[in-house]
């Protein structure tokens, strides 16, 4: 159990996790594409790890990261906490599911997924702490999303074969 | 046998399981409830968040940040030519005006001495330098050197040399976070200096103007006016310039601030005398 929660895998994966968290919770000035491409970076790992190297430490993980984006990104708890745990949950419910289908499909679900986290933060935090919601920002987060998807799923894939 | 210690040791671990899954949803039902209600546990919770696992992510992306000053650094000098220019110009200008502003400023004296007025109505409480700032996404934030062991508390107004910043709203030993008046949360309430219009203004949805929120009179100032703190909330000092006037958009004016915030490198606590 323990080498499997270990492997070389997770551990890269989890270093990735770590530094994209690092980069998108210090702000840079004048290099604010770093801080977009991190935040999408995370939430793009945080996925996959869900799909492909599930385990349960991984909730215990996730409900980390999302109370310390809280605190760096919004000073205030739920936005992240809770959508993180709700896709946690939803995954851990429906995996058996979920691992069943093509690969193709499950790369559009983690696109599917990954938008819907971003909006559902975005919405919690307009909701709870009246952050309204920037179109500039979600359009930005989106092209981003859109150019690295691919270049990370293969990326990805090799650290696999690694 | 081995059968029934096989279904047993399965369910215990899915027991397990769940049980653990049902501690982490409470928590973080707790968390978030602790968040609205209970002020001080949560900030606790904060301020060793940010005096733990903040400089551990600053140590991480540390080549970075050295990459985005030297960036920052290059455009600096690209333009010195340039500002260099609209420097000597603003010299000529401010030379011109000095001499106004010394009359102006012995007139006033004897005008103050004349009403029996104090000179000034902030204090300061402490100048410190930032040490991060967070203006991505949601919150617009910076953290400055300066803690309880300074005299920070909470709710102190902070200012530069071009006007108001923001307000303290966490404070630890040695940092407090400062809320920037960009922040669609922050409210602060002003006067314009023409014709006394007092109201509330917020963070705009641009991240760069402040909006009104609430105003006291019927009439609206007009484009151009000065806007300070009215010093009504208790939390700002009243007369602190905070910016101009520079939209009217259907009831709502729109205020630039005078403070750069992309380029604020020291800050000073001040309270009410």
């Amino acid at each position: 159990m323990l080498s499997k929660l270990l492997s070389s895998q997770i551990i890269i994966y989890h270093c990735i996790l770590f530094f994209s968290f690092s980069l998108s919770v210090n702000y840079f000035l004048n290099l604010e594409i770093i801080n977009y491409l991190a935040y999408v970076c995370f939430h793009l790992t945080l996925i996959y790890l869900f799909f492909y190297f599930f385990h349960f430490a991984l909730i215990f993980i996730t409900f980390l990261y999302g109370i310390f984006f809280d605190i760096f990104l919004v000073d205030n708890l739920s936005p992240h906490l809770i959508t993180f745990l709700i896709f946690v949950i939803l995954f851990y419910f429906t995996k058996k599911y979920l691992l069943n289908l093509s690969s193709s499909k499950i790369s559009y679900i983690i696109i599917i997924f990954t938008l819907l986290m971003f909006a559902s933060e975005a919405l919690i935090a307009n909701l709870l702490f009246n952050y309204p919601i920037n179109y500039e920002n979600f359009l930005w987060i989106f092209i981003i999303f859109i150019i690295i998807f691919y270049p990370t799923l293969v990326l990805f894939s090799k650290i696999d074969k690694f | 046998m081995a059968l029934s210690f096989k279904v047993k040791a399965i369910s215990r671990t899915r027991f397990i399981k769940n049980l653990f899954l049902s501690f982490i949803v409470l928590l973080s039902f707790l968390l978030i409830l602790f968040s609205k209600s209970d002020y001080l546990f949560v900030n606790k919770f904060k301020s060793i968040s940010n005096t733990y696992i903040h400089p551990i992510t600053s140590f991480v992306v540390a080549p970075l940040k050295i990459a985005s000053n030297v960036k920052t650094q290059f455009y600096e000098f690209r333009n010195l030519k340039v500002e260099n220019k609209i420097l000597k110009e603003e010299i000529m200008r401010l030379k011109k005006w000095q001499a106004l502003a010394i009359h102006n400023n012995s007139e006033n004296r004897v005008l103050k001495k004349l009403l029996n007025a104090t000179n000034n109505n902030i204090s300061l409480v402490k100048t410190a330098s930032i040490l991060t700032r967070n203006n991505f996404l949601y919150s617009k934030m910076i953290k400055i050197n300066a803690g309880l062991k300074d005299g920070v508390l909470k709710e102190m107004a902070v200012i530069n040399h071009r006007g108001l910043i923001g307000r303290t709203v966490d404070t630890s030993i040695n940092n407090s976070k400062v809320l920037l008046l960009t922040d669609p949360n922050s409210s602060i309430s002003i006067k314009t200096i023409s014709n006394e219009n007092y109201s509330l203004l917020r963070g705009a949805d641009d991240g760069i103007h402040l909006v009104s929120a609430f105003s006291k009179s019927e009439t609206m100032p007009k484009v151009g006016d000065l806007v300070v703190t009215s010093g009504s909330a208790q939390v700002f000092p009243a007369d602190i310039l905070v910016g101009k006037i520079v939209k009217i958009i259907k009831n709502n004016f729109y205020v630039l601030p005078f403070v750069n915030f992309k380029n604020i490198d020291y800050v000073q606590v001040v309270e009410t005398k």
